[in-house]
């Protein structure tokens, strides 16, 4: 891809890199998935192309549904790019580091409702880590690059698990509150069926790795 | 059949001990015999403080002939190999038992019925010379084995094997399971397909895999399921759409083709959520390890992922990143550095003891 040889990323993950661009006069963040050349250049071109759109189309359902995320401005499948709205906000994992409880608690109870309306509409988010909301006049939900339009219940556990893991891993002191906060939104939408989630998210806890982590975090001691 | 390494044959471990293991004395000459069972390889190893730390490395795996492994008649093979792998593993270490400071044995994570055999054996020998015996984890061992061949102090590790694939690091006293399959094994995954494909056993040829062989002639992968969760990966779906294809596959082309998009997936996926871990973790070295870690295309592609995070990409000679005694014997010797033993009638085997479960003294 030519103009990203210029640009500097302000992010580089392990998948794409993301570059600050100038998009008529808007700021815009330019997301790139990279090729790799320890995959087959076959295989690496129809990943990087089925992901750019996949991307794509769980963040139009979202919009869809009412879960606020960054506008997309332009797609270019073959070579793997998505320009997206730039949100300057701070992540949710930096709010509760700057110790701003009562906003991550808020926060928290509105990705629990975005949770909850994306999984009724059979989509998860793949990724939902604290470092993927970001909160400001709005809650917004980003990096939809493992989402899937084709969850199962238990994918939606996952994106519930995730999060409880990422609040675990950064923030064990706040998990319970935060947590909390995250069920209300979500049994707000779900109600009965936010039960049989949490069914699932404790068996996926108790599967192998997770087994060892503490098996009552909401309430039920 | 019984392999036997020796200190020449295995070549010169690149790590230093004591910048590897500052917080233990390398000045004390201690000596001690690993044993390995967990599958289905019967190993059994001399690691000593001093230079070359490998002393010897002597094993015997269960072939079955057709099938996969049955954990019972694995177990009754090590059995039967057991005396003989012992004492030509403490002749090549020119060593009697008494010169033995430990018994270390791999008690998991494996198959019972085979663990139960180096667990019995490494019981009987700590009783009847009044050795210490020390547990052993079986994953760490390839961890640890991996850094002292390689030298990398702080690595990703992806260890692929028959029964493992995961990605770990070090962060907080113990090794972290970053991710890790969600069903089949890379190693388990390989093997079946081949087996049921017919074009094993056997299952290695001239250094390479069969199914690597049989890619060797497509120029196209097939088009077959690829799953990354997060930084899971998962293959059943891939086995299933992998012999299903084969079976609907006419021209040798088109099998050709199965096999490259089969390897290519697994191996692709399996250096993905590594490359995952790398990111994640900001460290600046892959270690490749198990069984797995032979295949000459799987290093290719580790050093390519490493090269795009400036991160160093290392892997022990095979008969070390395969399952042996050595590797027991030399996490059995950090271990009794560190004064972990335990009591006989407490070593239970572990079927499913994970390597996140170990807290790691010695890093």
């Amino acid at each position: 891809m030519e103009i990203t040889k210029e640009l500097k990323p302000i992010h580089r993950g392990a998948e794409a890199y993301l570059y600050l661009i100038d998009w008529f006069g808007k700021k815009a963040i330019l997301k790139h998935r990279l090729p790799k050349k320890y995959r087959h250049s076959k295989l690496d071109t129809l990943l990087r192309r089925r992901r750019t759109v996949a991307e794509v189309r769980a963040i139009k359902e979202a919009l869809r549904i009412g879960v606020m995320v960054p506008a997309i401005y332009y797609v270019d499948p073959i070579e793997a790019i998505i320009v997206m709205e730039y949100l300057p906000y701070p992540s949710l994992s930096g709010i509760i580091e700057g110790g701003d409880l009562e906003k991550a608690i808020r926060a928290s109870e509105q990705v629990g409702r975005y949770a909850a309306k994306l999984h009724e509409e059979g989509i998860s988010h793949g990724d939902l880590t604290t470092s993927n909301v970001l909160v400001g006049d709005h809650v917004y939900l980003i990096d939809f690059g493992l989402a899937s339009l084709h969850s199962t219940e238990r994918d939606n556990a996952v994106d519930v698990h995730l999060f409880l893991r990422s609040l675990e891993s950064t923030h064990p002191e706040h998990v319970d509150t935060v947590f909390r906060a995250f069920l209300d939104g979500y049994r707000s939408i779900r109600g009965e069926k936010t039960e049989k989630i949490l069914g699932l998210v404790e068996e996926i806890r108790l599967m192998g790795r997770y087994k060892a982590e503490r098996r009552t975090l909401w309430g039920q001691q | 059949m019984v392999n036997v390494d020796t200190p020449s044959s295995l070549g010169r471990p690149r790590g230093n001990p004591r910048v590897l293991y500052p917080l233990l004395d390398w000045d004390r000459e201690v000596l001690v015999l690993g044993i390995e069972s967990t599958a289905h390889t019967f190993g059994v190893g001399v690691a000593s403080t001093k230079p070359p730390y490998i002393l010897s490395s002597v094993r015997d795996t269960y072939r079955p002939e057709k099938g996969g492994i049955h954990p019972r008649e694995a177990a009754g093979h090590h059995a039967r190999v057991a005396p003989e792998v012992l004492a030509e593993a403490l002749r090549v270490a020119g060593i009697s038992m008494n010169d033995v400071d430990a018994v270390a044995v791999a008690l998991g994570p494996g198959l019972g019925p085979c663990l139960r055999v180096g667990a019995t054996i490494a019981r009987g020998l700590a009783a009847y010379y009044g050795k210490p015996l020390v547990p052993v984890n079986h994953a760490i061992a390839h961890i640890e084995v991996g850094r002292l061949y390689t030298g990398l102090q702080d690595p990703v590790i992806l260890y692929v094997s028959g029964g493992n694939t995961m990605v770990a690091a070090f962060a907080k006293k113990r090794y972290r399971v970053f991710g890790e399959t969600l069903d089949v094994a890379l190693g388990n995954l390989l093997d079946t397909f081949a087996r049921d494909a017919g074009l094993a056993p056997p299952y290695i040829v001239e250094g390479l895999h069969v199914v690597d062989k049989c890619a060797e002639e497509a120029t196209e992968p097939a088009d077959l399921p690829y799953v990354v969760k997060g930084m899971d990966v998962s293959f059943s779906g891939l086995l299933t759409a992998a012999l299903r294809a084969w079976q609907h596959a006419r021209s040798k082309a088109e099998k050709a083709s199965i096999c490259l998009g089969l390897r290519e997936i697994a191996y692709g996926a399996a250096v993905e959520v590594a490359e995952r871990g790398l990111a994640h973790t900001k460290k600046n070295a892959v270690l490749l390890t198990g069984g797995v870690a032979a295949s000459p295309i799987l290093r290719e592609k580790i050093g390519i992922m490493a090269s795009y995070h400036s991160a160093n990409a290392g892997w022990p000679p095979p008969p070390i990143a395969g399952d042996n005694g050595a590797m027991i014997a030399w996490v059995g010797l950090l271990n009794y550095l560190a004064e972990i033993t335990i009591n006989i009638d407490e070593s239970f085997v572990r079927q499913r003891w994970r390597p996140d479960e170990v807290e790691v003294p010695w890093r």
